[in-house]
């Protein structure tokens, strides 16, 4: 008997999941219509998307919505999610645009649709001042135990070029490797340099250092991502990278936020 | 929409999930344990007239009481070792469920102490038995039969607290959920998966509290 109610709690609960979720025709069409639109970012990701001291929703990646937003004449609302919640907030509809540092992956690619990439980056190993390891050899090593975060680009290329160093993978942003890492738990960490590099500074100074030689074949692409469904805002999307590529729009963008550190002193 | 739900995948991660329940599950009987023996003695302090042990048994059971246990784990993964003790995620994890887990036993042990009548404490020492044979006779018995209970949903609550430890990277079950996620993207399926498992987990220990339930209070009727 108690069994029994059990499963059928179950079963209930998960029916209302898969019923909650929402399908549409035209998500353009609905964004316009709605006047609002809704991208899910990951917080926590100077330069690319961050919270400034203002308490604003900003970054690189986030002022490329802003101005999406303003070229359709709707407003620009940004929702907030850990990584895991990413993929479900925009299957379940509550976004319409994924807006995070995130690679297009084959196996991403089966549930959501990876727009051009809008910027590349390059993973890089980073360890601290206290260690003497100069080549990508001297890391992979069994004693070596590296940081990674779960379920990111890291992850995968730190498993495939440190094949013999221990992986261990956190949670909550690429701050918790360097944490991990100042902590001593780890020896190294993979993840993207830009990340690295901006985050370096909240920590003491002459702590962590950079592996001179880049992972990776050359640069990793990052892309903005939306429903398999949602075609036409697809098109639309690579339309205005086009676009603001060619009216210097992208290139103002990129030069604020990458190649100086004057967003520092604003945001 | 439930024509999605993809079992063949669930089963393509099963050593990933098995191998998950089999740290929560050890993890978990550790710190049980350990938490129990913690209770015990912080149980006992609390409770001694004496006050040089009995000051500090209070300030560590409100302590605990009163602060996350997310905030305790990351505290002593990352805040410990700035100060010089570096401890590895397994152990942090099974100090940080024992000393929050234990903090609450002993309150539970105590209400089941407390419980016992004054007047069968009285009768014991107008019958001549010392304070370990009160103990052992009269008060122990009665309390212990009372706790078993609260101690079972303490032991449930620290099976699902243990999720946590998926923070510090530990590779619980949780942590088996989360790694099915972001390499399949199929939280529905992963956190199904991950949910079943810990009813498992629930309903052995639910097992195990009834029949030890029976078992004390039959031997204890003799």
């Amino acid at each position: 008997m108690h069994l029994k109610k059990l499963a059928l709690t179950i079963m209930a609960l998960a029916l209302t999941l898969f019923l909650s979720g929402i399908c549409s025709a035209g998500t353009l069409a609905e964004i316009v219509k709605r006047g609002e639109l809704r991208v899910a970012v990951q917080s926590g990701a100077p330069p690319r998307a961050f919270v400034d001291k203002h308490g604003k929703h900003t970054g690189s990646m986030v002022e490329f919505a802003r101005e999406m937003a303003n070229r359709m004449g709707v407003k620009l609302k940004v929702l907030d999610f850990d990584w895991d919640g990413l993929i479900p907030a925009l299957l379940s509809g509550k976004a319409d645009i994924l807006a995070a540092d995130m690679t297009p992956t084959l196996k991403r690619a089966l549930k959501i649709s990876f727009t051009d990439p809008w910027t590349y980056v390059q993973p890089c190993i980073f360890t601290s001042t206290k260690k003497s390891y100069q080549t990508i050899e001297d890391v992979n090593k069994p004693e070596v135990t590296v940081g990674v975060l779960l379920g990111s680009t890291g992850e995968t290329i730190a498993k495939k070029y440190l094949p013999k160093a221990k992986i261990k993978s956190y949670k909550g942003g690429g701050r918790m490797i360097l944490q991990a890492l100042v902590a001593g738990h780890v020896d190294a960490g993979v993840n993207d340099d830009m990340s690295v590099l901006t985050q370096m500074p909240d920590f003491p100074p002459n702590t962590i250092r950079l592996l001179d030689k880049r992972l990776g074949r050359g640069k990793d692409p990052l892309s903005f991502a939306v429903r398999h469904e949602s075609v036409n805002l697809w098109q639309w999307i690579n339309l205005y990278f086009k676009t603001i590529r060619a009216d210097g729009t992208y290139d103002d963008n990129i030069a604020y936020w990458f190649e100086s550190t004057e967003w520092k002193k604003e945001h | 929409m439930l024509a999605d739900f993809n079992f063949r995948i669930i089963f393509e991660y099963m050593p990933l999930f098995l191998n998950g329940l089999k740290s929560t599950f050890l993890i978990s009987i550790i710190s049980i344990i350990l938490a129990l023996m913690t209770g015990i003695v912080a149980c006992s302090c609390r409770i001694s007239g004496i006050k040089i042990i009995k000051y500090p048994a209070i300030a560590y059971i409100e302590i605990m009481r009163s602060t996350p246990l997310l905030v305790q784990i990351y505290f002593l993964y990352f805040g410990l070792p700035t100060l010089g003790l570096r401890i590895p995620e397994i152990q942090t994890g099974i100090l940080a469920l024992m000393l929050n887990s234990g903090a609450y036993i002993a309150e539970i042990i105590r209400a089941g102490i407390s419980s016992v009548d004054e007047g069968q404490i009285e009768a014991g020492v107008a019958s001549g038995l010392n304070y370990v044979q009160r103990m052992r006779f009269i008060i122990l018995p009665q309390a212990l039969g009372v706790t078993v209970p609260p101690l079972l949903g303490q032991a449930i609550v620290l099976v699902k607290d243990s999720a946590l430890l998926s923070l510090i990277s530990v590779a619980e079950l949780t942590r088996s959920g989360q790694t099915m996620t972001s390499e399949r993207l199929m939280p529905a399926e992963a956190f199904f998966t991950v949910a079943f498992f810990y009813i498992c987990i629930y309903l052995c220990l639910k097992t195990f509290s009834d029949w030890s339930q029976k078992k004390l209070i039959y031997r204890e009727a003799y």
